[in-house]
């Protein structure tokens, strides 16, 4: 998963590169008209490339994929115990149903960890190299500060979405049921507050308590992005948004502890 | 071959008392008390259903007992698990670990999670279980019965005083069901106790100095393998006139006859073999043979288990 990373960080900054630098030779070529607006738009989607923009749209890239990677590896990471039965063969072993659940949880969390550092360094390093490819300014260059808060709040974002995975998995004894609920929610959530909001901006008061507003209240920074977002001026606030993630993590994690103490294990977990 | 039953106020490892659970409106076990003591092997036998790896599930904390106790070493398993467990080795009936890491990087864990030394047994144990040469490679690739090896193996890393073992020779080859049969009589002289269940029940008989048999959840029967088939011995005896000799053996308050092709099979104590040849032969009725039979114990546990029916007597 952390290769799968690295390569797709490589991939967009490429492709983006490619795609965008294409569209320009194409119009300057005459082979497809000059957009109404101009390339201006195209050659600021062009510079988003550049390391000085790694902190939106490097870190962006891999808060997005990491979302879903991560979910999947969350109820993976549990539901497979069930699946193996290896959860059964631990406690039998000694184990404690809740030592069980705290190991998994550290290590979910010490890999979002590890994934959003190398998330972060692959998206700098191809920056870096797409850039430099495609002859690009660096910029000011990568301003590690900036990068490294946004890749801190992009991280945190994560937790909230493993611990509903894991909660699932462990309710269900299913990897593939955590999978299926967390992208669900994942998505469908989003969806559904962001057209909500569109609609009238009253329901923002009720979907602002939603993990997906809080999380973008938290990683969403100011300038062009939030600018084109419609919905961005409703966001909450972000230190109220981290609270409301923080308070997410603790209900999923204690409704997965409540289930497994409680649970008989029998064979099939 | 039964083995020679001693009796030695051997320290009990596990004790059981009205052990009760249920299931919403089944009751998978009803009231069992049950002990094993160091040095000795007990059988816990029964047939599907019977409720034997729901007990061995509560005694290992897996399952939350309705009602009643298990004790491990004088350590109440639902009040203090993890120190009841620290002295129990337990293979339960499906044998999982993890598909993705050899025979020896599985034991590593488990004997990392029991610590104590556990980790410098991983070796010994593989090569006391015939696992040496595959210790390395992926469980996944390992036959049911390199499974069911490494679970036994697994259950003495800890060194334990109390081996549990849930059919333990499922898929074994003979040779290997043999060295486990061996295996589970060494564990017993190393002064271990061993709670064996199993189906297998020529495997009890050679293995088990107790049995006990359950039946939905109740105990229907324990103690050592002669106390509990004495009471199934039986004469079979080769007469013509089946109803005649029925009608004077019931004269004698012999009331468990058997029609059989040949004559008839009667419940009675082993000493009455000539009580009952007198009293056919003054009678006139001449048998062509009068047999002492023992039942095994697999007689036993077919009559014991067997779904209750209106007995009649056949000879009637």
């Amino acid at each position: 998963m952390l290769g799968l990373i690295v390569v797709t960080a490589f991939l967009v900054y490429f492709l983006i590169w490619a795609s965008i630098n294409a569209q320009l030779q194409a119009v300057k070529n005459g082979t497809i008209p000059t957009p109404a607006e101009g390339t201006a738009g195209l050659t600021e989607t062009l510079r988003q490339i550049a390391p000085d923009r790694v902190a939106q749209f490097g870190v962006g890239i891999v808060s997005g994929l990491g979302s879903v990677m991560l979910i999947v590896f969350a109820a993976s990471h549990v539901g497979t115990e069930f699946g193996w039965g290896t959860f059964r063969t631990l406690l039998a072993h000694g184990a404690s149903r809740s030592g069980f659940l705290v190991a998994k949880t550290v290590s979910l969390v010490l890999y979002a960890f590890v994934f959003i550092v190398v998330g972060t360094l692959a998206a700098i390093g191809a920056s870096y190299a797409v850039s430099a490819v495609a002859g690009i300014s660096f910029g000011t260059g990568v301003d590690v500060a900036e990068v490294t808060r946004a890749a801190a709040k992009s991280g945190y974002t994560f937790l909230p979405y493993m611990a509903l995975a894991l909660a699932i998995a462990v309710w269900s004894k299913s990897a593939g049921a955590g999978i299926a609920a967390g992208l669900v929610v994942y998505f469908a959530e989003g969806l559904v507050a962001t057209i909500l909001v569109s609609l009238n901006k009253d329901y923002a008061q009720i979907v602002n308590w939603g993990l997906s507003r809080s999380a973008s209240a938290l990683t969403r920074g100011g300038g062009a992005a939030a600018a084109q977002d419609p919905t961005a001026s409703t966001l909450p606030d972000p230190t109220r948004a981290a609270i409301v993630l923080g308070v997410y993590c603790v209900i999923f994690l204690v409704l997965a502890y409540w289930r497994l103490r409680s649970r008989d294990v029998t064979v099939g977990g | 071959m039964l083995r020679p039953v001693t009796v030695q106020p051997h320290e009990v490892v596990l004790r059981t008392k009205g052990l009760v659970k249920r299931f919403g409106s089944i009751t998978a076990v009803d009231g069992l008390d049950l002990n094993v003591r160091r040095g000795e092997v007990v059988g816990l036998l029964g047939p599907n259903g019977a409720g034997k790896s729901t007990t061995i599930g509560m005694v290992l904390g897996l399952i939350t007992p309705t009602a009643g106790t298990a004790e491990v070493l004088g350590r109440d398993v639902s009040a203090r698990r993890e120190e009841a467990l620290a002295g129990v080795g337990a293979m339960l009936e499906v044998t999982s670990f993890y598909p993705y890491l050899s025979g020896r990087d599985n034991l590593a864990a488990i004997a990392i999670l029991r610590g104590g030394g556990a980790l410098a047994r991983v070796d010994p144990l593989l090569a006391r279980l015939g696992l040496a040469q595959r210790g390395g490679s992926k469980f996944r690739t390992y036959s049911l019965g390199m499974r069911q090896r490494l679970g036994i193996a697994s259950t003495l890393l800890g060194d334990p005083a109390l081996v549990i073992l849930d059919e333990p020779a499922n898929g074994l080859d003979p040779a290997g069901q043999r060295e486990i049969r061996e295996l589970i009589r060494e564990l017993a002289g190393e002064d271990r106790g061993v709670l064996l269940a199993s189906h297998l029940l020529h495997e009890v008989e050679q293995v088990c100095d107790r049995v006990m048999v359950i039946k939905k959840g109740k105990l229907i029967a324990s103690g050592t393998l002669a106390e509990v088939t004495r009471g199934a011995s039986y004469f079979e005896i080769v007469v013509d006139d089946k109803r005649r000799a029925a009608e004077i053996l019931r004269g004698l308050d012999i009331t468990e006859i058997r029609e059989t092709p040949t004559g008839l099979d009667v419940v009675a104590d082993p000493k009455r073999g000539a009580e009952i040849n007198r009293a056919l032969a003054s009678s006139g009725l001449y048998a062509s043979a009068i047999v002492p039979r023992a039942s095994s114990l697999e007689d036993v546990f077919m009559e014991l288990t067997e779904p209750e029916s209106p007995s009649a007597s056949p000879a009637s």
